[in-house]
């Protein structure tokens, strides 16, 4: 089989529902992808732009943050500041010129093993007709 | 029509007053069409005052100043500092309430109408003027303005000359002062968005090429974090570059002082730093047009924020610099934000 492209996501999830989610897809033995990075924040909502933007400077070819439902953040109000402000960051994004593809946000819970491996999936599926990440990758 | 003399007036009468520690204003420039900042002290001086539409310059971000030279003093004059601003300036000022940069008591706002007009372009001006200089420009009558240039007296079409950001201005009277001067003359601009959707309809692959060609230009020299009056950080990200790891640099400091962005001008680099500088402008940004203004090498820095002013505005249905009692675009939330983005 010719040499594929194999996209390379960083997860930003958040320690309390989202990464908890992850592990739980771990530990049933859940099948997916082996191309995510996870990174564990505290909450979605310490998320810094900065976070994303650095992953894409050093070559991520997506990335994704991940916090848990509504309402059930464990600072209470965490993941609803960065609704807004990730869908900002998406829109600026998109308006240089970025895929939109690259840049996704989910709402896992820590019982919600099945949901993550499938954002995971259509990820690394959304990202391979679209090849590497060059845009905002460092050249040097 | 503001009256000149009626400014001048006021600035005397206050200085006199002795409640006014100096007054931020424009006085005429010695060589050069346009308008420069002036400081003044004593009434005597307040003659120098101007208002014209060569008065570009965003005064507020000098009470950004005004506020770190004061921490810094040991016995500091508290009377307010007086400031000419025009609408988008005193939209400035709301921010820096909203803030709590600065205190209402603090300031001491004297408002300008723009007349229905605005402020030039000194490109567009000297453009117009094929390369003579004007001595003097005027507000004149309904949307044009007066300019004399070599003893001659031109009349042109606000439209043809008028700043970038003023043909997109929602705010060409100041929505806060304490003594306002000319009449309150609406002008609202057809479309207050045209710039951006003018990009917005481009191609994904236009949109990339536009903003590579524009911001691998950027020599990295912070004109336009310097001439913000939102960019007030005491440290800032874009900083932490200057940080020199040596041999008994502990752990700590270095996870204290991550070196998230380079100093240079590599393409990435400053993607990197504009796209954080116009998110940390998001909600903040009032549109004065000073970065890019300042920008020598005449990069439209002034679209990444209006983007997000836009999207501010028909997400949340956020406007900036309105209102100092209400919450900040990034400190508040509605339980219905859109969320049709995530998964
Ligand atoms: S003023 Fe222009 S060149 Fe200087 S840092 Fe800003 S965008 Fe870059
Ligand atoms: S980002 Fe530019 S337009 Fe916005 S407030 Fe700062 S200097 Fe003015
Ligand atoms: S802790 Fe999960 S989003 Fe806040």
């Amino acid at each position: 089989m010719a040499d594929e492209f194999e996209p390379k996501i960083v997860a930003f999830l958040c320690k309390w529902c989202s990464s908890a989610g992850s592990d739980l897809a771990g530990v049933s033995r859940m099948q997916y992808p082996p191309n995510v990075i996870p990174i564990t924040v505290m909450c979605s909502g310490s998320m810094s732009p900065l976070y994303i933007l650095s992953a894409f400077k050093k070559g991520a070819d997506g990335v994704l943050v991940s916090g848990c439902h509504p309402g059930d953040c464990h600072y209470i109000k965490g993941n609803f500041y960065a609704r807004r402000r990730i869908a900002l960051v998406k829109k600026l994004l998109e308006f240089i010129g970025l895929e939109p593809q690259r840049f996704q946000m989910s709402w896992v819970s820590a019982a919600e093993g099945t949901k993550y491996t499938q954002i995971i999936k259509d990820f690394v599926e959304e990202l391979k007709p679209i090849g590497p990440q060059t845009k905002l990758r460092r050249s040097s | 029509m503001v009256n000149l003399e009626d400014l001048k007036k006021e600035a005397k009468r206050i200085l006199e007053e002795g409640k006014i520690k100096y007054i931020i204003g424009y006085e005429r420039s010695p060589n050069g069409m346009m308008s420069m900042p002036a400081f003044i002290k004593n009434p005597e001086d307040a003659e120098r005052l101007t208002w014209d539409p060569s008065c570009v310059y965003n005064l507020t971000r000098f009470l950004v100043d005004e506020k770190r030279r004061k921490a810094k003093e040991k016995k500091p004059d508290t009377r307010p500092v007086a400031i000419v601003v025009k609408g988008c300036d005193s939209r400035a000022v709301v921010v820096l309430l909203q803030e709590k940069f600065i205190n209402r008591e603090d300031v001491y706002i004297l408002g300008v109408s723009c007349e229905g007009a605005g402020v030039v372009d000194e490109k567009k001006l000297t453009e117009k003027l094929k390369g003579k200089k004007a001595d003097k420009i005027e507000f004149s009558e309904k949307d044009h303005f007066l300019i004399t240039s070599d003893g001659e007296k031109i009349k042109i079409p606000a439209q043809e000359i008028l700043a970038e950001r003023c043909l997109e201005c929602r705010a060409n009277f100041p929505v806060i002062y304490d003594e306002v001067l000319g009449e309150k003359v609406e002008r609202r601009p057809e479309d207050p968005f045209k710039s951006i959707e003018r990009i917005e309809s481009l191609s994904k692959e236009e949109r990339w090429a536009f903003w590579k060609e524009q911001l691998d230009k950027c020599i990295r020299c912070y004109a336009c974090r310097s001439v913000c009056p939102m960019c007030y950080c005491d440290e800032c990200v874009v900083d932490t570059i200057s940080f020199a790891v040596a041999a008994d640099t502990t752990a700590e400091e270095k996870a204290q002082k991550i070196k998230w962005i380079e100093r240079s001008p590599d393409s990435s680099e400053n993607f990197v730093y504009h796209l954080v500088r116009a998110i940390h402008l998001a909600g903040r940004c009032i549109d004065c047009g000073e970065c890019e203004r300042a920008c020598p090498l005449d990069i439209p820095v002034r679209l990444l924020n209006k983007k997000l002013e836009k999207e501010a505005k028909e997400l949340f249905d956020y406007e900036v610099g309105f209102d100092p009692e209400k919450p900040s675009l990034a400190s508040s939330f509605k339980d219905d934000d859109p969320e049709d983005f995530i998964r």
